[in-house]
């Protein structure tokens, strides 16, 4: 994702509105949403390409749920954004028929049987398809003539994944969608997502706090601090720029004296230490430590720190 | 949820889980590997880092695929497998247990090679 951001960033407005038919599904420059005085967004550049399942993170407040409401045309940016070469503000119910959204706030009504849901949906969208919908739904436990409210909080979140993979959309963008689920739950539910909804040519957006449990199902990750985008890069190019460095306590100073990113533990006794770096430290460094994998939860932990921690941490 | 190892890279991690499935005859030669949406599914990884494991396995000879209808369990993979591993006993496990069983003692006619009831 960095090098397509690298090659759009120099194409100018007019290539950007005819995405439509290119391999682009978001377009996102100079982009910013401000409250009041406030960047609830700030100046942020970023492009999702097809067939990508990109992580959006960061701390309550850092801009996720703003950023998906300017995709879907929900709240009005600054600079330019295109969604499968729309501009969402104006062009909205168009993008809708290509793009489907599970807001954080999103509720099913508890009254509804899921069978009616599928009728409403049936009459409201035109790439809807009911036999989908009831195909998605014989992999969850959730019967068809199931009131909403009779229904556990996994079971709805299943509902809800079922009725918005039936359409036949590009771009998925889900923010938060299993917040307060269960660990089965919410494994049922991405395994339905990876399973039925990502064939390599659609794209999904997911927001979320459980970094761990999605972190090897990205393809790409989005990390915002503060409005400001922090981190937009692949995890395979992840696994090549940063370098974590397993080691002994013992060379703590050492490991220290070249910078790192983050210090950590990684487990008991004085071999669990581990030091993050940008890019690879100076080969002396790198002797001293075993090289692992660096986790999207310590790169968060180290990207998105408030400055006032960095002091009181260690 | 699956807990994947640090120091390896993960598409190498879910190929020995699938290459130990295979040796236990998980699909069974000549069947089908599930798909690579499934697999992904199943340990919630990126379809992308399935690929690159089925791959591996694709070139250590195990699975072919058979055009347009996914991959499939060669003949002889099981045999293959067995022998692979076999190999790594012998080259790595081995001499560990060897220098072990020196040190505490313990001659070949000591041990038991009956299960136990």
């Amino acid at each position: 994702m960095n090098a397509a951001t690298d090659t759009t960033g120099r194409t100018t407005a007019t290539s950007l509105a005819g995405a439509s038919g290119s391999d682009l599904l978001v377009e996102a420059r100079n982009l910013s949403v401000r409250f009041g005085k406030k960047a609830a967004v700030d100046d942020v550049s970023f492009t999702i390409p097809k067939g990508r399942v990109v992580g959006l993170l960061g701390h309550n407040g850092a801009g996720k749920t703003t950023l998906m409401k300017a995709m879907v045309g929900l709240t009005r940016p600054e600079g330019a954004l295109h969604v499968l070469g729309l501009d969402p503000v104006k062009q909205r119910v168009q993008l809708l028929e290509s793009a489907c959204y599970i807001p954080d706030v999103a509720t099913l009504p508890r009254w509804a049987r899921v069978e009616e849901l599928i009728t409403m949906m049936s009459g409201l969208h035109p790439r809807f398809s009911a036999d989908r919908a009831r195909t998605l739904l014989r992999r969850t436990s959730v019967g068809l003539r199931d009131k909403v409210k009779s229904l556990s909080k996994g079971m709805v979140a299943q509902a809800h994944l079922s009725l918005i993979a039936a359409i036949d959309a590009k771009l998925m963008i889900l923010d938060e969608p299993t917040l307060g689920l269960d660990v089965l739950s919410r494994k049922a539910f991405y395994e339905m997502l990876i399973d039925e909804w990502c064939d390599g040519e659609r794209s999904v957006l997911i927001s979320t706090h459980q970094i761990e449990e999605i972190e090897n199902l990205l393809s790409d990750v989005l990390m915002l601090n503060e409005g400001k985008l922090v981190l937009n890069l692949s995890l395979e190019d992840l696994d090549r720029r940063f370098v974590a460095l397993s080691h002994d306590s013992s060379v703590a100073d050492q490991m220290a004296a070249a910078h790192p990113l983050l210090k950590y533990r990684t487990g008991p006794g004085p071999g669990g230490n581990a030091s993050l770096f940008d890019g690879a430290p100076p080969e002396h460094v790198q002797a001293l430590g075993q090289r692992v994998r660096p986790s999207l939860v310590d790169l968060f932990v180290a990207l998105t720190r408030k400055p006032e921690l960095n002091r009181t941490q260690f | 949820m699956h807990t994947w190892d640090q120091k390896q890279a993960i598409y190498q991690q879910l190929a020995d889980i699938l290459a130990a499935q295979l040796l236990d005859g998980e699909p069974a030669e000549g069947d089908a590997m599930p798909s690579v949406r499934a697999l992904a599914g199943r340990y919630l990884l990126n379809p992308l880092t399935v690929n690159r494991a089925l791959q591996a396995l694709g070139d250590e000879g195990l699975l072919e695929n058979h055009r347009g209808m996914g991959l499939y369990v060669v003949a002889g993979a099981r045999e293959r497998l067995r022998a692979a591993e076999r190999q790594r006993f012998m080259n790595d496990e081995w001499p560990r247990l060897r220098e072990r069983l020196r040190r505490l003692g313990i001659q070949a006619n000591q041990l038991n090679w009956e299960e136990q009831a």
